[in-house]
């Protein structure tokens, strides 16, 4: 995995995104710190000047914008995902796959030399950019206010959510065929234990029962919540991103041995995967077309709820089912010479 | 490199099917066969690209899927150069020299300069020719053993190609390494391959040197006073036919056949010179009557 050519080919891959991405953490952290003690000086000086007497205080959820939360993290993210999306999705669609397994590399090499690029790649850029941020909040007239917050929640919990995401985002690439449905999978798969949640306790609730309390195990489970909930965050929290990172890791190694190369540009690798997907695609849609149609009832007419949901099920069922058997059997490869 | 027992089922469909051969060093193979018949997918297989079903490839006696390293010696230059279209001209021998350990620079550099090609930003802005040329000079460049070259001489025009042609002989003469060639350019083929692999529906219909291929063989012009009789016309293959005159082809120790054909006492017989293309043509042409 540390094959300079394996590195060099994977940089050239990605070498517009990597640079995409170093700025984004640069605006996302150390810009950000510039402008957050900005935007608390001038909310000072205006609030010295209609109130002398009264303390300055800033909100604690400013803190966590600016270190994990808020709009900027949300795209990092997008682009962390993208550039797993690069090192495995686009080599699908086009012939640079068949090259790389032309190479006198192991398989497995060629994924870890990926996994390893992307990993070290997100770890640098978030940690010096991080520190940059750090050290210019802690010169601020506001340094002394970081005390309240520890580098478990601030920096760790945010680096291992991104690396998370990343190698999960990877491994979904080892099964799909293509670009699109690796981005749309990680997606899916990103949020799917709560948004499970949601669609059966949405039918719950339609058919007259009590609409369900989140188990806290449903989060847990959700890749997604690991990238930007770090509030309070301890070790025994790490330990799902840190798990998850090895895991996906591990399975990506082995799916990405496996591979069937003359699949690629389909929508998934395996064909044996074909009946889940089609079944859980279909379900869950459907789910959710009983979702949407039961909304236009009104909320205490249960029996027009029940009625109006399973037409919307029924309605999203035939056209999630047509739908995603023709995407099951796209070819997206680009055949060009 | 041994190919043993390849088969591969893409999509329930057999497309490589017992594939069973070997290629020696200072040897051009070519392989040839009808469209879809697999021979992309054998070369996609011979070099680790796709995991056949059943079956290996080894070099010497180890399995290029078992230990990947043995790919130093095979080298895999596909009908397209999509992959490494943005790369420079620069870059490329920076991949290749930190790929292949014993790449040469030295040859690189002689051979870009022997074919004009010159150094550029962006592969993929070399026109179509060059770009072919430019796949066969990286991989003579990285003193593999094995060159497996998927429709080399695709878009060349033809002075480029003939220097193509008599640079491939060159190195196999000079350097020992065999070059497997997938082409329907059956004519080039004839002018430089030693051995042929006939693929047929995923399998190996035929492998033999050309020459013992040729000489199974004959190729004969034959008029009748009418059309050609039924019953010979059963026993040998048409690959012609113009008004009267028959062009057919007839294996050499089929006595009976020949023995046919004089009772039937042809206006005109004539034994041609038999092409790859003839073969080609008789083996694998089905019922179809070329004309």
């Amino acid at each position: 995995m540390f094959h300079k050519g394996l590195w060099y080919q994977n940089y050239k891959q990605t070498k517009m995104v990597v640079w995409m991405l170093l700025v984004l953490f640069m605006i996302h952290l150390p810009f950000q710190a510039i402008m957050t003690l900005e935007s608390w000086r001038t909310r000072q000086t205006q609030l010295r000047l209609q109130f002398p007497i009264q303390p300055f205080e800033f909100y604690i959820y400013e803190i966590y914008n600016l270190f994990f939360q808020g709009m900027f993290a949300f795209i990092v993210m997008f682009v962390i995902i993208f550039l797993a999306c690069l090192l495995i999705g686009v080599e699908r669609n086009t012939r640079r796959m068949d090259f790389s397994f032309s190479l006198p590399f192991a398989r497995k090499d060629i994924f870890l030399a990926k996994w390893l690029y992307g990993a070290c790649i997100i770890t640098v850029f978030h940690s010096v950019n991080f520190f940059v941020a750090y050290f210019i909040f802690m010169q601020s007239e506001f340094g002394s206010e970081l005390a309240n917050f520890t580098l478990l929640e601030l920096f760790v919990g945010p680096l291992l959510g991104f690396l998370f995401i990343f190698s999960f985002a990877l491994l979904i690439g080892t099964f799909t065929g293509e670009m699109i449905s690796q981005i749309a999978l990680t997606f899916i798969f990103g949020i799917f234990p709560l948004g499970l949640y949601f669609l059966v306790a949405a039918l719950i609730d339609v058919h007259g029962g009590h609409y369900p309390s989140q188990p806290d195990w449903v989060e847990n489970i959700t890749i997604f919540y690991h990238v930007f909930s770090h509030i309070n965050t301890s070790f025994v929290d790490l330990l799902y991103p840190i798990i998850g990172i090895i895991l996906f890791a591990g399975i990506g190694v082995v799916l990405y041995e496996l591979n069937k190369v003359e699949h690629n540009g389909e929508f998934l690798i395996f064909k044996g995967l074909h009946p889940l997907f089609l079944v859980g695609i279909t379900l869950c849609f459907s789910l959710l077309g009983g979702i949407i149609v039961s909304s236009l009832a009104p909320y205490d007419a249960t029996t027009l709820r029940i009625i109006t949901y399973w037409i919307g099920f029924a309605i999203f069922l035939f056209f999630s089912y047509l739908i995603t058997k023709r995407l099951l059997q796209m070819n997206l490869m680009v055949k060009n010479k | 490199m041994k190919i043993k027992h390849l088969s591969k089922r893409i999509h329930q469909s057999e497309i490589l099917s017992d594939i069973d051969f070997e290629v020696k060093t200072g040897s051009i193979v070519g392989i040839v066969g009808r469209n879809g018949a697999g021979k992309t997918t054998l070369l996609r297989t011979m070099v680790g690209i796709i995991d056949p079903t059943k079956g290996d490839v080894l070099i010497g006696n180890d399995s290029i899927f078992t230990n990947p390293k043995l790919k130093q010696e095979i080298i895999f230059v596909p009908d397209s150069s999509q992959a490494l279209k943005a790369y420079s001209t620069k870059e490329i021998l920076t991949l290749y020299k930190s790929i292949y350990p014993q790449f040469d620079e030295a040859y690189f550099q002689d051979l870009m300069e022997r074919f004009s090609l010159p150094f550029i930003k962006r592969i993929g802005n070399y026109s179509k020719g060059m770009k072919a040329l430019f796949s066969l000079v990286v991989a003579f460049s990285t003193r593999a053993k094995y060159i497996l070259l998927d429709e080399p001489t695709d878009g060349l025009d033809v002075i480029l190609k003939k220097r193509v042609l008599k640079i491939l002989v060159e190195e196999v003469a000079e350097n020992n390494v065999a070059v497997i060639i997938s082409s329907h350019r059956l004519d080039e083929l004839e002018f430089m391959a030693n051995e042929i692999v006939m693929i047929k529906d995923g399998r190996v219909d035929s492998h033999y040197e050309l020459d013992t291929m040729k000489s199974q063989y004959n190729k004969i012009q034959l008029v009748f006073e009418g059309h050609i009789p039924e019953e010979l016309e059963n026993k040998v293959k048409v690959i012609n036919q113009t008004g009267r005159v028959y062009t057919v082809i007839i294996g050499c120790d089929n006595k009976e056949t020949e023995a046919l054909l004089k009772k039937h006492k042809p206006i005109l017989y004539e034994e041609l010179p038999i092409s790859l293309e003839d073969l080609f043509v008789a083996k694998l042409g089905g019922d179809d009557i070329v004309s």
